[in-house]
């Protein structure tokens, strides 16, 4: 109730341009990933707020897991006010109090897509494909041909835990006749697949891998690979239909008992905003989750970015993998890695 | 003799060349027009040295980068120094467990130990600071700088230091005038390894370095996850190595000139 | 004459000044150091709460050492890595001391320019280095090229992915930390030990062995720790080369620590190799000292 009041007031501040200087002197730390997203952040989002409040916003560069375990590591006394963190985290955050719960009455609140707001704000909506080398597979394969025996051993995975391997495991549970609260169906098939290739922990690694033909396909997240397919010929990439992509998700969070509340929410505001949001999905192909944004052209037909093309997605039960994550942590490192 | 010397001369090469060979795919690949770490290279441009020039983040990162890792050189050298001339001089009580003491945190797995270190500094107020990121590196940096001086220290003799004072001198001057001298290669070797430890350091930083302390390799590691090596750091990695040699050619000249 | 294994190393300082010498960094590292440990062995007692991450410190279990020990996973892995460790260490060693060597006593004005090239896998970070020795030991990379083009192998050697790799990998990322110690310790003994011995005769091997690695003996012990150590701490290579198929305890804790957040888990394992280190540590100390 509190920091729903908190939220009103701050609202209600910011939108009097009278009071605009009155967060001279203070420093908003906003926690993201380095690249493209803090050009896109700093551009849209972070200077205009200076230029209106006054404050300086500083960005803390990282992973988002460094940025989770910095939260609980400093949660009595935080120093980030805002983080962006990935859905297989954000409901953790909010069950152990570290983050302030979406408030239903804001304005970002009411302008994202009903439901998509689990434990943080919802920032962009991606979808869990695969790319894929165009030589191995000259039609756009669907999951199931991931498991034929030509690509035994040859196709790629993301570390365990992520969204990708997670959603890779709720992908082989749903081809095996069940869905992710069925562990033993999910490993059992994606133990078929043979050892992963390569676990990639980062693009440049399985780019140049797939481009000589070394791994046939990986489970991967739209968004940074549609936009880096320019500099690859041989890679191709895919949104499957049966099952359907997986629905991944960037969260934006404002940290709970953080030094600058009031222009954390206008951060926020500003990031979920239709201006952030397009330049997200034209420049990175993160589809918008903001309703009242409208794209056209390449952006439309690459990004997630309707209802219907969300209902399409495959939804898994977030809080429930959080849940399994020790005991599948261990399991992925024996019957996946360990084959 | 001219066989053995040429098969030693092959040795050497192999060795130096194992060395650097992944660095000289990394400039290769700095000269790469294109936006991933390819190699070979397909098409070569001057396009991310002058990125690297334009974009004041990275300038920005590189200069704190310079500025922690000379502040932790300067204290890990001084205390590790100092710390290696009490044991190897001295035979205090417990001289093996002071010394496994100093060496500890090389033995655990830095990033558990960094967010325990992470809650103690934020328990304290003091999270994000500069005094912060700089204590967490020296306790990195002082046991490689300690040991490696340490090592250098028991090849010196200290009937030398012994012998000046017989003839007159303090037992600092003496120290100075006979020890430290010959300690100087040791020194700079501690300092050069500590200095690029530092310098390098990604997993303490990541937690430790508050928004204002955002270092090189902090923000080369924070951009990897999600879209890969950017080729302005493959540049910049690059232009460290000629930085290196350069300077490496310029100071061995420079004393030369001048004595002549 | 005394042996060169104990020149040096005489006593010039009173035992108070030189704990007083000590003191300054022995006291860092306690604080520094040490509070963050005793946290970190308390977290590793804490007992893991039901929907949350937040440990519970106030009911000490020793689940998380049992977990390790009584399953061979992680023990497993723990020798694993204190073997590719020792591996490393040996393989730096062995390429160090000739080229330290070297370059102490033949390299002549290269030397300082050279010292600086032996440097360069240091000064660019773990990653960028490790990623251009993927494209290098690849299946289609140079090393597998040139040896399929002199016809010594018919198909590639699986260089990525394994332990061989790995170690090759870590050879090259921590080959510094061998070469400064031992060329700074080679520096303080003067060359005419060895070209007496030369003069009188000795062969190449008995100049080696009988000369040139004890008085190297004080800087190989000092890099040879700073490889290990370094080698066993290291996730970054043995993630990359090793493509996630080979895990490292390293690996494991890093897994744990910020991925699983399981922070009494993580703790454990890190207690674990350390444990294991000091009790490596106390035998090697007390085989020495049992020698005539």
């Amino acid at each position: 109730m509190r920091h729903r009041l908190v939220g009103t007031v701050a609202f209600a501040v910011a939108a009097l341009p009278a009071l605009a200087q009155d967060f001279a002197g203070q420093t908003l730390v906003v926690g993201t990933w380095g690249g493209d997203i803090e050009r896109l952040l700093r551009t849209h989002v972070a200077e205009p707020l200076e230029a209106e409040t006054g404050a300086r916003v500083e960005f803390l560069l990282g992973g988002s897991s460094d940025r989770m375990a910095k939260l609980y590591a400093e949660r009595d006394n935080p120093t980030m006010d805002v983080t962006f963190q990935n859905i297989y985290e954000a409901p953790q955050l909010l069950a152990d109090g570290l983050v302030v719960a979406p408030d239903p009455e804001s304005p970002a609140f009411k302008a994202i897509w009903e439901g998509m707001n689990e434990g943080c704000y919802a920032m962009s909506l991606v979808g869990l494909g695969i790319a894929y080398n165009k030589q191995l597979f000259p039609e756009p394969p669907e999951w199931a041909d991931l498991w034929k025996p030509d690509y035994h051993g040859r196709i790629a995975m993301a570390p365990y835990p992520s969204s990708e391997s997670d959603g890779f495991l709720a992908v082989a549970a749903r081809l095996a006749g069940a869905d992710e609260h069925d562990p033993d169906a999910a490993f059992s098939k994606l133990a078929e697949l043979g050892p992963p290739a390569l676990t990639y922990t980062s693009l440049d690694e399985i780019f140049a891998l797939m481009d000589a033909g070394e791994v046939a396909a990986a489970p991967m997240i739209s968004g940074y690979v549609l936009s880096s397919l320019a500099d690859w010929e041989n890679i191709g990439f895919v949104f499957p239909t049966d099952p359907g992509p997986v629905l991944v998700r960037d969260m934006v969070c404002q940290v709970a008992n953080s030094p600058n509340p009031e222009l954390a929410r206008m951060f926020i505001e500003r990031a979920v905003g239709v201006e952030t949001q397009t330049a997200y999905a034209e420049e990175l192909m993160f589809g918008p989750t903001n309703s009242s944004v409208t794209l056209s052209g390449e952006a439309a037909t690459g990004t997630i970015n309707t209802p219907e093309e969300v209902a399409t997605l495959v939804q898994l039960d977030w809080p429930w993998l959080i849940e399994q994550r020790p005991e599948w942590t261990e399991r992925w490192n024996r019957e996946i890695l360990g084959q | 003799m001219k066989i053995g010397t040429f098969v030693r001369a092959t040795g050497i090469g192999l060795i130096l060349l194992f060395a650097v060979a992944p660095i000289l795919v990394l400039i290769l690949a700095a000269f790469d027009e294109g936006r991933f770490f390819r190699f070979p290279p397909r098409g070569l441009s001057m396009r991310w040295f002058i990125a690297a020039f334009e974009s004041a983040e990275y300038r920005a990162s590189v200069t704190r980068s310079v500025v922690v890792a000379s502040l932790a050189t300067v204290i890990s050298v001084g205390l590790g120094g100092l710390a290696a001339l009490g044991l190897v001089r001295g035979r205090p009580p417990g001289q093996a467990y002071l010394e496994a003491l100093i060496l500890a945190p090389l033995a655990l797995p830095l990033v558990v130990w960094a967010i325990a270190f992470l809650q103690v500094l934020s328990y304290s107020g003091l999270g994000g600071t500069l005094f912060g990121l700089i204590l967490a590196h020296v306790i990195i940096t002082l046991p490689i700088a300690m040991r490696v001086i340490l090592a250098t220290f028991t090849r010196i003799d200290p009937d030398l230091e012994a012998a000046a004072r017989s003839l007159g001198a303090t037992p600092v001057r003496a120290f100075l005038r006979t020890t430290l001298p010959l300690a100087r290669g040791g020194i700079a070797g501690a300092a050069a390894l500590s200095f690029l430890v530092s310098f390098n350091d990604v997993v303490v930083s990541t937690f430790v370095a508050g928004a204002g302390w955002v270092t090189f390799p902090v923000r080369l590691y924070a951009q990897l996850r999600g879209e890969g090596i950017d080729p302005i750091t493959l540049a910049i990695g690059a232009m460290i190595v000629g930085v290196i040699i350069v300077g490496a050619i310029a100071t061995e000249l420079w004393p030369r000139r001048r004595g002549r | 004459m005394r042996s060169p294994r104990e020149a040096g190393g005489g006593t010039s300082l009173s035992p108070t000044l030189s704990l007083l010498f000590i003191a300054p960094a022995a006291i860092l590292v306690l604080a520094a150091f040490g509070l963050p440990f005793l946290l970190l062995l308390a977290l590793s007692l804490a007992s893991p709460v039901e929907g949350s991450l937040v440990p519970d410190m106030s009911n000490p279990t020793l689940a998380a050492y049992s977990r390790i020990l009584g399953d061979g996973f992680y023990l497993r892995t723990l020798a694993t890595t204190l073997a590719m460790s020792l591996a490393t260490a040996a393989g730096c060693l062995a390429l160090a001391l000739p080229l330290a060597h070297w370059l102490a006593r033949r390299a002549g004005r290269a030397r300082r320019v050279l010292t600086a090239i032996v440097l360069l896998p240091l000064a660019c970070g773990a990653l960028l280095p490790t990623l251009g020795l993927v494209h290098l030991l690849g299946p289609l990379g140079v090393v597998n090229g040139t040896l399929r083009g002199l016809g010594l192998i018919a198909s590639p050697l699986p260089l990525l992915g394994t332990q061989l790799g790995i170690v090759i990998g870590l050879i090259q990322a921590f080959l510094p930390f061998a070469v400064l110690p031992i060329l700074a310790v080679l520096d303080r003994t003067p060359p005419v030990i060895e070209e007496a011995a030369i003069t009188l005769g000795a062969t190449p091997a008995r100049l080696w062995v009988r000369i040139i690695l004890p008085l190297a003996w004080p800087g190989l012990l000092a890099g040879g720790l700073l490889v290990f150590c370094s080698a066993l701490t290291a996730f970054v290579t043995p993630q990359i080369v090793g493509q996630g198929k080979v895990a490292t305890f390293a690996m494991l804790a890093y897994q744990q620590a910020l991925q699983v957040l399981d922070w009494p888990f993580a703790s454990a394992l890190a207690v674990t190799m350390l444990a294991a280190l000091a009790l490596a540590a106390v035998v090697t100390f007390s085989l020495a000292r049992l020698r005539p």
